[in-house]
């Protein structure tokens, strides 16, 4: 057991217990407990049956793991040591290596303390081979997807979410439950609130090899929903939208209820194109016609 | 006193401010404007449906029988 305070020169204590057999002068090795005699020399104090042997008259101890006794022991006798192995002051954990808030004590080596600072704020602890200490500090790698909103329509003509973080790699809406005041209401999405020719969608199956143009003022997100029946859900994914070099483009995934048969449905893989650079900063939401009578718009950033 | 404008809902994803006023005159001609598209949508699509059944039907044949002689799903 190590025992002292930081500062203080520390010791390692043992009690060392053994009955050898007659004849024995050489005492070493491990006790009865198996503990192993270790000492430092000049520091041990030995018995014989109960009473305090002498350094030097009685016995000798140089070696720091064995004793001598001058007078072999009988049987019966009991050898007893109480030894205080000091532990030298510099193996030991000094209060001046904490040299700041936040200092860690990490090896360097083996048996070869090293100090590593603070991190900034918010930073985690990870290994690194590469450095002194085999540790640094980094940013926490924040992966998944984060929920920035949750927006209910209720007789809503638009839903407009604005000010969207700029901190994300890309956004994804989910849309549960959306339906439309209208029979047949598609629900349809502009960015950054620009009514302009600047869109253009296409759909599964829309397969063309000649070049288009940006004739749409919106992206259609659904097909025609029922007016009665919410079971609907759409999402929609919106990769690099903080870039303002190139345009932008979406994806999406609608099953809405039919608005003639409200046990069938109507599904739509739609590719949206928007001919704008500029960042987006808001998602703007309506019917075709009509209002958005209810549906909840979940707003994600994904790292 | 209820109102009959347009209602638009609004949310600042950054703060979670969320208002909701009535649409202004400038939206209120943009709804107009897409419901009219819409509605101009729905009728082509309402006279290209009806164009295909003049054909199918100047045919005598279904609309499976015609997607069966195109190769379409």
């Amino acid at each position: 057991m190590a025992t002292g305070r930081i500062g203080v020169t520390p010791t390692l204590g043992v009690r060392w217990s053994k009955a050898p057999t007659g004849g024995t002068t050489a005492l070493s090795g491990l006790d009865d407990s198996s503990v192993s005699l270790v000492y430092s020399v000049g520091y041990e104090q030995v018995y014989r049956n109960g009473v305090l042997l002498s350094r030097g008259n009685d016995y000798t101890a140089t070696t720091g793991t064995t004793i001598t006794l001058i007078d072999a022991t009988i049987t019966g006798d009991i050898i007893e040591v109480f030894a205080q192995q000091l532990v030298p002051l510099a193996d030991a954990i000094s209060k001046g290596q904490f040299t700041a808030k936040g200092t860690l004590l990490s090896a360097t080596a083996a048996s070869t303390p090293g100090v590593l600072g603070v991190g900034a704020n918010g930073t985690v602890l990870t290994a690194a081979s590469g450095q002194a200490t085999g540790l640094e500090w980094a940013t926490p790698s924040s992966g998944g997807m984060t929920l920035i909103s949750t927006t209910s329509a209720s007789a809503s003509a638009a839903i407009n979410l604005t000010s969207i973080p700029q901190t994300y790699n890309e956004l994804y809406v989910y849309i549960r439950n959306c339906k439309p005041a209208n029979d047949g209401g598609e629900l349809r999405l502009r960015l950054n609130n620009d009514t302009g020719t600047s869109y253009q969608h296409l759909y599964w199956g829309n397969e063309t090899s000649t070049a288009q143009t940006f004739t749409g003022t919106s992206l259609q997100l659904m097909e025609g929903n029922d007016n009665s029946v919410a079971t609907g859900f759409t999402w929609l994914r919106l990769p690099d939208y903080t870039n303002a070099t190139t345009w932008k483009t979406t994806t999406s995934v609608a099953v809405t209820v039919d608005a003639t048969t409200t046990t069938s449905f109507r599904s739509r893989f739609n590719v949206g194109v928007y001919n704008q650079i500029t960042a987006i900063s808001q998602l703007n939401f309506f019917m075709s016609s009509g209002n958005i009578t209810s549906g909840d718009f979940l707003l994600y950033g994904v790292k | 006193m209820t109102t009959t404008k347009p209602q638009i809902k609004i949310v600042n994803t950054t703060t979670g401010e969320e208002i909701v006023r009535d649409a202004n005159p400038e939206e209120i001609a943009q709804i107009e404007l897409d419901a009219t598209n819409a509605a101009a949508k729905q009728a082509e699509a309402t006279a290209k449906a009806a164009q295909r059944r003049a054909i199918l039907d100047h045919l005598k044949i279904t609309e499976e029988e015609a997607r069966i002689l195109l190769g379409g799903n």
